[in-house]
């Protein structure tokens, strides 16, 4: 089982008010590292419209290297635009995934664009930066992986690695909306699609993971490391319903495969779960493990899926992850 | 080609109509059987919040096309479930015959906030002669993809040699034209290939030029092959005005090629132009060419994009 310590939370956007652009939530935390930082990319949102509906815009922060509890610089607006009217980035870009390719950065994100029968869906898109991450452009108006037909809605959630000279994207993809006492709710899965140019993807087209809760059982934010000749990955799973509670709120989950294909979940091994008070006293989730220096840490959001901002986690154990 | 207008031949409110349809048959196309000629199109329901739903009939002509044989009384293809590409619509539906089953290419319509709707193409196959259709999947075959951001619709298939080809239309824009007015759409002519009708390859570009302007919307193609020479027809018009004025309304254009990839544009020997009165004098729009006894028919809708009906014309090939 890994064994992970808790630093704290790291960064809260409510803490930059009245002057940031940022009022509330740091969602989906993904690093970018160089000599001196390590640059924390994730999603937060200006106040709300009148109507209490939300955008969601790409942001950062850096990091000391030496101290990854010294918030050096954080972006003073968004580093990518919304996209145009009509097209399926409009109302928000989040989740995001970043990395690094060449001279480039890569962000992958989930395009939020509202509809009337159900209240969003979402494709992902791909935009780039020319200047180390300080700012992106997208590659195209649409989106670069979209709905077909056992993916009939809802992609979202990237994750983006290369891993051989070969690019793979794990992303959710919606199974069916629920019909209940308010808004449709959704049901999401995890999957997988690689790629030559990160560009052009073949879909595996089936679902990772075995349900834990049910087939009702959401999954989201599948991110995935290599390590001791295995495929790691840590993801976030909650109940379709009373998801906005401790009891059916997001937690961190666990599985590993050898060939990215087959995969074997087991979250008793995950390490991580709620701390009994405090900001992720209710949930965890939206996990994003790397490495720095020799230590491995996992970046991760709180209570109110995020609103209340990021932590960091440090592992103890075990170090020989060939066991596992 | 020059062609003589046979008429309207079918005007949906004289007849009773599936889902409490009454109003609109558009976008006619056929499947051709040994006994009938399938007419397929969309028509239209209020749903409970006052807005349409676009329902896929038929109706069956017999071969001299001049007698109503049936007309479809039954759910032809189920709507798309709770979020799904085509809940709010399926409007057109292409049909080819495909050995012992019949493909169709549907474009499902969802309804969205900013913008009203957007689309995407289905495939649903039907294995009791285009009685009935079931989905091949909960999702599209084709979608917006980097550089087709939105409205991908109007599907039509054709088999030459091995390879399926089809047609299509992608969106490339929203425009305001005047600022109390809402955005309107901008769309092209687009191409794609496939080696089983499901897995398409885009070309990724217009094949068609703009005649009137970079704003031109373009719908609809249907494509028939003389001899060494393949034939488009298609609909144009302006991007906006076109729902009140005669001269921004939809009219048939045409292209032919020789290779499938590369398009030579001459409306002006489409050969069908509209009338000076009737129910086409306004508009003509959404052109379906098909074979019947060695002749070419078009059927196609004339004013109010087909609220009243379709009508048939038949090519002059001498």
């Amino acid at each position: 089982m890994f064994k992970w310590k808790k630093l704290g939370r790291i960064f809260d956007p409510r803490d930059y008010q009245p002057d940031s652009w940022m009022k509330e939530f740091a969602q989906s935390p993904s690093v970018l590292i160089d000599e001196k930082h390590v640059g924390v990319y994730f999603c937060s949102r200006p106040a709300p419209a009148p109507d209490g509906q939300y955008l969601s815009f790409l942001a950062s922060i850096d990091l000391d290297r030496k101290n990854l509890l010294e918030i050096v610089n954080v972006c003073q607006a968004p580093l990518l635009s919304l996209g145009a009217y009509g097209t399926f980035d409009e109302f928000g870009t989040n989740p995001i995934s970043v990395i690094r390719e060449q001279d480039e950065v890569r962000v992958y994100y989930a395009g939020w664009t509202r509809c009337e029968s159900v209240p969003f869906n979402a494709a992902i898109g791909l935009a780039i930066s020319h200047d180390n991450g300080d700012s992106f452009t997208r590659l195209g108006a649409g989106p670069v992986l979209s709905y077909s037909p056992d993916e009939p809605f809802l992609l979202g959630s990237p994750r983006i690695r290369k891993f051989g000279g070969r690019w793979y994207l794990w992303y959710v993809s919606g199974k069916e909306w629920l019909r209940g006492e308010g808004k449709p709710e959704p049901v999401y899965k995890i999957r997988m699609a690689s790629s030559a140019d990160g560009i052009n993807w073949g879909k595996f087209g089936k679902d990772l993971l075995a349900s834990k809760l049910g087939e009702h059982e959401c999954q989201a934010c599948p991110d995935v490391i290599f390590r001791a000749g295995k495929y790691h990955m840590f993801f976030s799973y909650r109940d379709s319903h009373n998801y906005k509670s401790k009891e059916g709120g997001y937690r961190i989950g666990y599985a590993s495969s050898v060939d990215m294909m087959r995969w074997d979940r087991r979250d008793e091994l995950a390490g991580i779960s709620v701390s009994k008070k405090g900001w992720d006293s209710e949930m965890v989730n939206y996990p994003h493990v790397f490495m720095l220096d020799g230590e491995t840490y996992m970046l991760y959001q709180g209570n109110e899926m995020g609103r209340s901002g990021i932590g960091l986690a440090q592992l103890v154990g075990p170090q020989d992850w060939r066991d596992l | 080609m020059k062609w003589s207008k046979l008429g309207k031949i079918f005007d949906p409110t004289e007849h009773s109509l599936p889902h409490n349809c009454h109003e609109f048959a558009q976008s006619p196309q056929t499947l051709v059987l040994s006994d009938r000629v399938r007419v397929y199109f969309s028509t239209r329901q209020r749903d409970n919040v006052g807005k349409y739903l676009s329902h896929i009939a038929f109706v069956d002509f017999d071969k001299s096309m001049q007698h109503i044989i049936d007309i479809s009384q039954h759910t032809i293809i189920e709507l798309g479930d709770l979020g799904c590409f085509d809940e709010h619509g399926i409007f057109p539906i292409n049909v080819v015959s495909d050995g012992d089953r019949v493909l169709a290419y549907t474009t499902g319509w969802n309804r969205k906030v900013s913008v009203s709707a957007d689309a995407s193409i289905g495939l649903a196959i039907s294995h009791d002669n285009g009685l009935t259709f079931q989905k091949y999947g909960k999702g599209p075959i084709l979608t917006a993809s980097l550089n087709e951001p939105f409205l991908i619709a109007d599907a039509f298939v054709a088999l030459y040699g091995s390879l399926y080809h089809m047609w299509y239309i992608y969106g490339t824009k929203w425009k305001q034209f005047a600022e109390a007015d809402a955005p309107e759409r901008v769309y092209k002519i687009a191409h794609a290939t496939s080696n089983d009708g499901i897995n398409w390859q885009r070309d990724g570009r217009q094949i068609i030029t703009d005649r009137l302007n970079a704003d031109e919307c373009q719908a609809l193609p249907t494509v028939f092959q003389r001899a060494q020479t393949y034939h488009m027809y298609f609909c144009y018009r302006q991007a906006h005005g076109f729902r009140e004025q005669r001269s921004h309304a939809y009219r048939i254009g045409y292209a032919r090629s020789s290779d499938l990839t590369n398009w030579v544009r001459d409306d002006s020997n489409a050969g069908i132009d509209v009338a000076d009165d009737g129910w086409d004098s306004q508009m003509q729009c959404y052109p379906h060419i098909f074979e019947l006894a060695g002749k070419a028919y078009m059927l196609y809708n004339g004013n109010e994009f087909g609220r009243f009906g379709f009508g048939l014309a038949v090519g002059d090939e001498s």
